[in-house]
């Protein structure tokens, strides 16, 4: 992430007016197909079986590639885009920059196949980068329009243990529920409800 | 904005408290901007009346003088000015009124579905901040305890009473909610640059909104004397770029999910 902003750090008076930054911040909204977990472990392992220069799981390595490079490629500034799509194909030369999401700056870097040791370092760089965390939480309800959201909070959890009750565990229509309840309830209120599920002196409608 | 520059004319907002400063913070949020904008609103019509008064009060106490008006006037009912003193206080009152009616239901509501939900727990005398939107079991949970930098602790550059060890990283323009909840007395949860100021109360979860417009590090204290340390339980927002909080987001979620 350092070496982002290495090339030219904004000023103040440039993130305050911000005109093109809107455009890149979309791709948070667009995940790359796989999971999470899965992309960043392979890409972990990609970077630790090999110096980084020679991927040596080209398969494991073109799969992010492609995905991170179309997502970038949607979404990456017209700079950026004509840079992030040539380093996808010639992968086996830096495929740090690839998986990147292609800032300005990255992109001034780019192709020309710098030092081992600072392609490994974007490699690095790029696994951070490459969002994959789908910023979304439970939605606004209006059967709560207040400040005091206790119930919303509790709602959700009798929703969830309902859902499970009715349609057995791990029905994919509950997970919803369980997502809001663990968005809106602190942990520690979880955890002595799930105690008190177990010990059947829960104080709601399961 | 080169131009800008060269001009000198870059913008640093204010966004912790200064020595002697009078007036606000610099406003982060679309809430502190309407603030402010109220104050100054309600100030015009302060300082009117203050001038209008003090005119009255210096003009009847300049003119009761035992020997340029030996012999006061006595009016002791007027209808006309009865009307008018009146009329003219409420038509005041309502033009204060409706803007801050106004403000005060924006606040409220919630127009927007939040992206992210963070909770901020307050503990005698920290704050516990959770980031649960991305579980996916009750126990894995992105939390971390913010603590005081203390006194003799403070790198140069940092300000004292008002630096914590983990701050809250927050996505820039984006909705956020945030619940307040506590977990042991009252504390307040409040940030003078983004116009929050939400109470802590023990089993109960009070949410507030808020977007954040710029990036840049925004500091707060507890605002409900919560005991020995409430001056010591400061709040520190980060708000930074979409994509960066998502790769922050990733990197602390990645251990984790190993362990687990």
């Amino acid at each position: 992430m350092a070496d982002v902003d290495a090339a030219k750090p904004p000023t103040l008076s440039e993130q305050y007016f911000l005109k093109g930054k809107d455009k890149p911040v979309e791709d948070v909204k667009t995940p790359v197909a796989t999971t999470v977990e899965e992309t960043v472990v392979e890409t972990v392992k990609a970077v630790e079986e090999s110096p980084a220069v020679e991927s040596s799981d080209p398969v494991e390595s073109s799969e992010t590639n492609e995905a991170a490079s179309v997502e970038s490629a949607e979404a990456a500034p017209v700079a950026a885009s004509s840079e992030a799509t040539p380093a996808a194909e010639s992968s086996d030369t830096a495929p740090a920059e690839s998986t990147e999401d292609a800032p300005a700056s990255e992109a001034a870097s780019g192709d020309d196949s710098p030092a081992t040791e600072e392609a490994s370092e974007e490699a690095e760089a790029a696994e951070d980068d490459a969002p994959k965390i789908k910023l979304e939480t439970a939605p606004a309800d209006f059967r709560f329009p207040t400040t005091n959201q206790t119930r919303h909070c509790f709602t959700r959890y009798v929703e969830y243990h309902r859902c499970i009750a009715a349609k057995g565990d791990d029905a994919p229509e509950c997970q919803k529920f369980a997502k809001y309840y663990r968005a809106l309830c602190p942990g520690e209120w979880v955890d002595r409800w799930n105690e008190q599920r177990e010990n059947g002196t829960f104080p709601g409608p399961l | 904005m080169i131009v800008l520059e060269w001009l000198f004319l870059t913008i640093a907002p204010c966004d912790a408290a200064e020595p002697w400063q009078l007036g606000s913070q610099d406003a982060a949020t679309p809430m502190m901007q309407g603030i402010i904008d109220l104050h100054h609103d309600i100030f015009f019509f302060l300082i009117q009346i203050l001038v209008f008064v003090s005119w009255i009060l210096v003009r009847t106490l300049w003119h009761f003088h035992y020997k340029k008006n030996p012999i006061p006037q006595r009016i002791v009912h007027g209808t006309t000015i009865e009307i008018l003193w009146t009329i003219f206080p409420s038509i005041i009152l309502m033009f204060i009124a409706i803007p801050s009616f106004a403000l005060l239901y924006s606040m409220d509501e919630v127009v927007v579905d939040p992206a992210i939900t963070i909770k901020a727990i307050g503990h005698q005398w920290y704050r516990t901040y959770e980031y649960s939107d991305y579980n996916s079991s009750d126990e894995q949970s992105l939390t971390f305890d913010s603590y005081m930098i203390p006194e003799d602790d403070p790198e140069l550059g940092q300000s004292r009473l008002l630096e914590v060890d983990n701050r809250v990283v927050v996505p820039a323009k984006t909705h956020l909610r945030i619940i307040v909840t506590s977990a042991d007395v009252l504390h307040s949860w409040a940030v003078p640059s983004l116009g929050v100021k939400c109470d802590a109360v023990p089993g109960r979860l009070n949410q507030t909104s808020i977007l954040v417009q710029r990036e840049g590090v925004y500091y707060g204290q507890c605002s409900e004397i919560c005991g020995t340390n409430h001056a010591f339980m400061p709040i520190v927002v980060e708000a930074v770029d979409r994509k960066d909080y998502g790769s922050r987001v990733e990197n602390q979620l990645i251990p984790q999910t190993e362990q687990a």
